[in-house]
């Protein structure tokens, strides 16, 4: 194949905001951006921050809003502006209520009632230790709101696995077409997963130093297994299908091109191998550690967001057609009918 | 069962950009949204320099990605195999524009329209569903139907779909190079079985998606 150039637009650039729809070229996709980072950022934070508050054993001792502990009210916090600014986002808000219902088939449903369920039944969890002007009203609940009973528990759980769904449905959201190869990959909702959750632990963190409770090796090293993971996960997606078409122009913006800078140093080096050295250090250096988990969190958390913009950035369809190069015949109507 | 399909013979294309105007026309797509343009590149250097067209619309998949990921359920496929967007129940996630592999799904930002103010939104009897098609919603997306309305039609008043023009696709019609053919697929001897039968078969777009679409292509550059 010679050289193949657009001539409805190709060259100079675009003579209009319409033409790239006329080139048979690379196109990248436009309509999910800084919003859909934020929510997608926000949601894994929100999620995470229950988790990783429940599993660490901390939602009691870091203070508390209203009766209800603080990490709690981080995480409900996160998840409802998220929220907000996913509806905001949507061409017809006011319709937002019909996300949720091609659960059959879709992840944004599936998220939507996820974000739902873990509201509702967090919020119930933690309604009965709601204070207002000193007294409890919803004490009388028949239920531990830090799930030391049966009743406490059954809500813990059920929040629980709402909460991973709501760390892991963004990544899935882009994962599941075929549309752009460098979203269609396992490597997507499992980056978004682990960043969640390692965002999720440097906030805890913070909030512990923040309170004058004391960071532990455990959290560190907890910390440092994630990030691990995180770095080992996106290398991988980094290396696979490298010559695909679509993915190949993805790869060449984050490593060579434009977002090289941000990409490679925000998001690889200070947002995510950074952190796993100072975890490991802080794991073994005690004196340190509340300077190590304010830096964490200040490298994860901008590195957890940028992972999600330059994911979405570098969203880029392949051509319709390669020319030259055909597809098997008739897939879907044999010759001669 | 039907299954409605169009094959797209491209070497016969001239790149005239009809069909794209006549679409634009039957269905008052919003500002920016063309539903049915022909891409054109140019190959090789000169003096051995050659032009190429490449019609393209909505390819009516049979494993449609935009359908499966649209979490409202305003697109939906018909049984005879046309994907359909219900504007009025789209919440404008765009979900189906990042799910569709060949940018099929237009978003209606508010940006004004070409559609005729007062074009009504209502079927008009003595025009049966003739204008409901052109009223679009803003903030929703909007898509190539193949003309369902116009098919529709046509099978209501006895018209044969792919040959009579009132109940044919705006682009097939008006194509004066005849390069695109519509009809039943899963007819061996409607005009689109014959067509690909005479020509060992068609191509699809991005067979890397896996999307099976009911648009076929012979003479692919």
């Amino acid at each position: 194949m010679t050289a193949v150039s657009s001539t409805a637009g190709g060259g100079a650039g675009p003579q209009n905001v319409f033409m790239d729809q006329f080139n048979l070229e690379a196109r990248t996709q436009r309509v999910w951006d800084i919003n859909h980072a934020i929510w997608f950022t926000l949601m894994g934070v929100g999620g995470g921050v229950f988790l990783a508050g429940r599993i660490l054993n901390l939602t009691e001792g870091l203070g508390y809003v209203l009766g209800i502990p603080t990490v709690d009210v981080v995480s409900f916090l996160a998840i409802a502006v998220g929220g907000a600014i996913l509806v905001a986002d949507l061409g017809r808000p006011l319709q937002a209520w019909r996300a949720f219902v091609n659960v059959r088939t879709s992840w944004i449903s599936w998220g939507a009632w996820s974000d739902l369920i873990f509201l509702v039944v967090a919020g119930l969890l933690v309604l009965p230790a709601l204070s207002l002007g000193g007294s409890e009203p919803f004490s009388g609940l028949g239920w531990d709101p830090h799930g030391g009973d049966g009743g406490g528990l059954a809500l813990e759980i059920i929040a629980g696995v709402a909460a991973v769904v709501v760390m892991t449905y963004a990544g899935a959201v882009l994962a599941r077409p075929r549309a752009i190869p460098y979203w269609n990959s396992p490597a997507v909702p499992l980056q978004f997963l682990l960043s969640s959750a390692a965002m999720s632990v440097a906030v805890v963190m913070l909030i512990e130093v923040i309170a004058g409770e004391p960071v532990t090796a455990g959290q560190m090293v907890l910390l440092a297994v994630l990030t691990a993971a995180l770095l080992v996960a996106t290398v991988a997606h980094l290396l696979t299908r490298t010559t695909e078409p679509g993915k190949r122009e993805s790869l060449d913006r984050l490593l060579k091109g434009q977002y090289r800078r941000l990409f490679v140093g925000l998001v690889v080096a200070a947002g995510t191998a950074l952190p796993l050295v100072l975890a490991v250090v802080g794991a073994a250096a005690s004196g340190a550690r509340d300077a190590l988990a304010v830096l964490c969190f200040l490298l994860l958390v901008p590195g957890g967001f940028w992972l999600r913009l330059l994911t979405l950035r570098v969203g880029i369809f392949p051509p319709v057609h390669i020319p030259g190069v055909g597809g098997p015949r008739s897939v879907a109507m044999p010759a001669g009918g | 069962m039907t299954r409605w399909g169009m094959v797209i013979d491209a070497a016969r294309c001239v790149g005239c950009q009809a069909c794209t105007v006549a679409c634009k026309t039957e269905n008052q797509s919003p500002l920016d949204a063309w539903y049915a343009p022909v891409i054109e590149w140019e190959e090789g250097e000169f003096p051995d320099a050659t032009l190429n067209y490449l019609p393209v619309l909505c390819n009516h998949c049979e494993d449609a990605p935009c359908v499966t990921a649209c979490p409202s359920g305003a697109l939906t496929r018909r049984d005879d195999g046309i994907v359909m967007a219900n504007e009025d129940v789209c919440i404008g996630s765009r979900a189906c524009m990042t799910a569709c592999p060949y940018g099929a799904l237009h978003f209606f930002e508010d940006r004004g329209t070409v559609a005729v103010e007062g074009a009504p939104a209502e079927a008009v009897p003595s025009v049966p569903e003739r204008y409901a098609h052109q009223r679009h919603v803003r903030g929703a997306v909007s898509k190539c139907t193949y003309c369902a309305h116009k098919i529709d039609f046509g099978l209501e008043n006895g018209l044969e779909v792919g040959v009579h023009p009132l109940a044919t696709p705006a682009c097939v019609v008006t194509c004066p190079a005849e390069c695109r053919i519509f009809g039943d697929l899963d007819d061996p001897d409607s005009n689109v079985s014959q067509y690909l039968a005479g020509h060992g078969g068609g191509e699809v777009l991005r067979p890397d998606a896996k999307t099976l679409p009911s648009t076929q292509y012979v003479g692919l550059p």
